[in-house]
C-alpha cells in the first residue's frame, strides 16, 4: 500500500517537473526542473530495490552533471528564447511524431502481459539485490571488460571537452 | 525480500511519458541546451525501464546497465557542453535556428 502511494507520488511530480523542463522559458528554471526529475526517479529506484542505484543517481546525475548544465547556463548567461519552440510547420510535426512514438510505447508496455515468451515476475528476490556489495561483485566479473571500455570512454570525454572549451580552437 | 505492490507495467507507462515529454523537447525546443537538458530526460526514463525490469527478472545485470548510461549520459555532457561553449562564442546565441550553414 505504501508502495503505491510512494509510486503515485514519485511519478506525478516526475511528469509534472519534466513537462515544467520542457516549457519553461529561462533555462536555469528548466535546469532545476530537471533536478526535480532525477529527484522523483530516485525516489522510485528505492522503491524498486536498487538503493545504490538511487544513491548514484542523486550523486552523479543531480550532483555533478546538473551542477555542469547549470554553470554552462549561467557562463553563457543566455536571455529566453523570445519564440520558444521552433516556428511554422516543424512544431506541430513534432508533436505530431512525438504522439505517434507514444502511442507506440505504449502499445508495447500494454500488450507485454499477453505474451507468451515473457516469464511471470520473480515473486522473491535473491538476497542482497540492488546492494553495493552485489553490485561490485557482478561489476567486477562479469562487466569487467564493458567497466574497463566505459573508463577509457570517460578519459577521451575529458580530453576532447578541453581541446573543445580551449579559447584558440573556436 | 519480497516483492510487492506496484507492478513493473506501470513504471514501463511512466517512462514511456518521460521518454515521449523528453522527446517533444527535442522536437520543439529550440536552445541548443534545453535539447541538451531533454536528451537527459530520455536516457533517465530509459534508466528506470531498465532498473523496473531488473527488478521484475530478479537479476541485477539491469542496474549495471544503468551504470554504464550514467557514464555515456556524463561523457556526453562534458563533450556536448564544450561543443554547445564553442559554437556560442562563434555565434554568440545557442538556438539551433542559427546553426544552419551546412543548410544555405
Amino acid at each position: 500500500m505504501g508502495e503505491a502511494i510512494l509510486f503515485t507520488l514519485f511519478s506525478v511530480s516526475a511528469v509534472v517537473f519534466s513537462l515544467g523542463m520542457v516549457f519553461r522559458r529561462n533555462a536555469v528554471h528548466c535546469a532545476l526542473h530537471l533536478v526535480g526529475v532525477l529527484l522523483s526517479l530516485s525516489g522510485m529506484f528505492v522503491l524498486l530495490h536498487a538503493q545504490f542505484i538511487a544513491a548514484i543517481q542523486i550523486l552523479v546525475y543531480a550532483g555533478a552533471i546538473m551542477v555542469l548544465f547549470l554553470f554552462v547556463v549561467m557562463l553563457l548567461n543566455v536571455r529566453g528564447e523570445t519564440p520558444l519552440l521552433t516556428p511554422g510547420a516543424a512544431k506541430g510535426f513534432g508533436f505530431l511524431f512525438a504522439f505517434i512514438v507514444f502511442v507506440e510505447l505504449l502499445w508495447v508496455v500494454v500488450s507485454q502481459g499477453g505474451s507468451e515468451a515473457e516469464p511471470a515476475p520473480v515473486r522473491v528476490l535473491p538476497p542482497g539485490f540492488g546492494s553495493p556489495a552485489e553490485i561490485g561483485r557482478i561489476l567486477y566479473t562479469t562487466w569487467l571488460f564493458p567497466f574497463e571500455v566505459t573508463s577509457i570512454l570517460l578519459m577521451i570525454a575529458v580530453v576532447g571537452a578541453v581541446v573543445l572549451a580551449k579559447r584558440k580552437f573556436a | 525480500m519480497e516483492t510487492v505492490g506496484v507492478p513493473t507495467q506501470y513504471y514501463q507507462l511512466v517512462a514511456a511519458l518521460l521518454f515521449t515529454i523528453g522527446l517533444v523537447g527535442v522536437l520543439v525546443r529550440r536552445s541548443a541546451l534545453i535539447i541538451f537538458m531533454s536528451i537527459e530526460l530520455m536516457l533517465n526514463a530509459v534508466n528506470l525501464s531498465f532498473v523496473a525490469f531488473s527488478r521484475q527478472h530478479g537479476q541485477m545485470d539491469g542496474q549495471i546497465f544503468v551504470f554504464f548510461v550514467m557514464a555515456v549520459a556524463a561523457a556526453e555532457a562534458g563533450v556536448g557542453l564544450a561543443i554547445i561553449l564553442a559554437v556560442f562564442r562563434h555565434k554568440q546565441s545557442v538556438s539551433l535556428q542559427n546553426m544552419n550553414l551546412l543548410k544555405d
